[in-house]
């Protein structure tokens, strides 16, 4: 009774560790002591290791090709550098010259349009005559006969089959 | 003096370097190819010149059957010896058998170092899968002209 009616209520020390902030009062200590130990340097190393690891793993070229989620390229060891060339992409049983859907009738008239185009802007210049298949592994062959056949009716002498690196 | 040890001990300020490195990251992390797509290379010119004209260079021809099966054929080489220049290797689960194909290379590379072209003919059912493995291989064993004969 007299403790609730009192001076004593305010002073009165309800826990062990109500009794130790008390009985040393050090908040504002621990505070600044908490901002000088905070290692900037670690973090700074953390930053520099993933800044590292991700210039490694630039790419200079960017995203060239377009692939779809279900779509899964095939796998080799001993590729080249992927250029920027005109992509026929074979997906669900359609054809996409340049992300426009061709048959295997108006492909070639595609290609030749597209050398028109070429000669048109660059007159004098040899049409380099490369065009990069972009195709499902699965793909049976005679689905990509029609573009190597088509590539090469229109003069594609180099064809180049887009691959992931093993 | 004291004053001027005092200049001396100075801490750099940390916080613009991880702004920059924060930024590198972010900018880094939004332009990453994640997947590494590379080229096969083939050449299709196929008579451009005339016979006489082109030089008689050493070709393998590989004829691909069903499941997996491989049929060799050394052209223009006299080199190679007839128990080397037609061949034919069986298949291995349905896929081309390539570790027995890159043995049969190295013998055929060790008689003839010229051989640096092999053409490939598909048959309408293979895999492309199965083609770019065989491209592999054959430019793992140093043939790097490389072409497909339509169907």
């Amino acid at each position: 009774m007299i403790k609730t009616h009192s001076i004593l209520q305010q002073t009165a020390l309800q826990s062990a560790l109500q009794a130790e902030s008390y009985l040393k009062p050090r908040a504002g200590k621990w505070k600044r002591a908490l901002a000088a130990d905070l290692l900037l340097t670690a973090l700074i190393d953390a930053f520099s290791i993933l800044v590292i690891f991700l210039l490694m793993s630039f790419s200079s070229t960017g995203d060239l090709l377009f692939i779809g989620k279900d779509q899964e390229l095939p796998k080799a060891a001993q590729v080249d550098l992927l250029e920027r060339n005109p992509v026929v992409k074979i997906e669900a049983g359609k054809m996409y010259l340049e992300d426009k859907e061709v048959t295997s009738d108006s492909i070639v008239a595609a290609f030749l349009e597209m050398r028109k185009q070429f000669s048109d802007s660059h007159p004098g210049q040899e049409y380099p005559g490369v065009v990069t298949i972009q195709a499902d592994r699965r793909l049976k062959y005679e689905a990509l006969n029609q573009v190597v056949l088509a590539a090469s009716h229109a003069g594609f002498s180099d064809v180049r089959f887009a691959v992931l690196l093993k | 003096m004291r004053k001027h040890s005092k200049h001396l001990d100075f801490e750099i300020n940390l916080i613009p370097c991880i702004d920059l490195l924060s930024v590198c990251i972010c900018f880094l992390l939004l332009t990453a190819v994640w997947l590494n797509v590379g080229s096969m290379n083939v050449k299709q010119a196929v008579g451009g010149q005339s016979v006489a004209e082109t030089e008689k260079k050493p070709v393998l021809w590989v004829l691909m059957g069903t499941d997996g099966e491989l049929n060799l054929n050394i052209q223009d080489s006299i080199r190679v010896p007839k128990n080397l220049s037609k061949l034919k290797l069986t298949g291995l689960d349905g896929k081309s058998n390539t570790s027995e194909l890159q043995k049969v290379l190295e013998q055929i590379m060790t008689v003839e170092p010229a051989l640096k072209t092999a053409l490939i003919q598909p048959q309408a059912q293979s895999a492309y899968e199965d083609i770019i493995d065989l491209m592999d291989a054959f430019r793992k064993k140093g043939l790097v002209d490389l072409g497909v004969a339509p169907l």
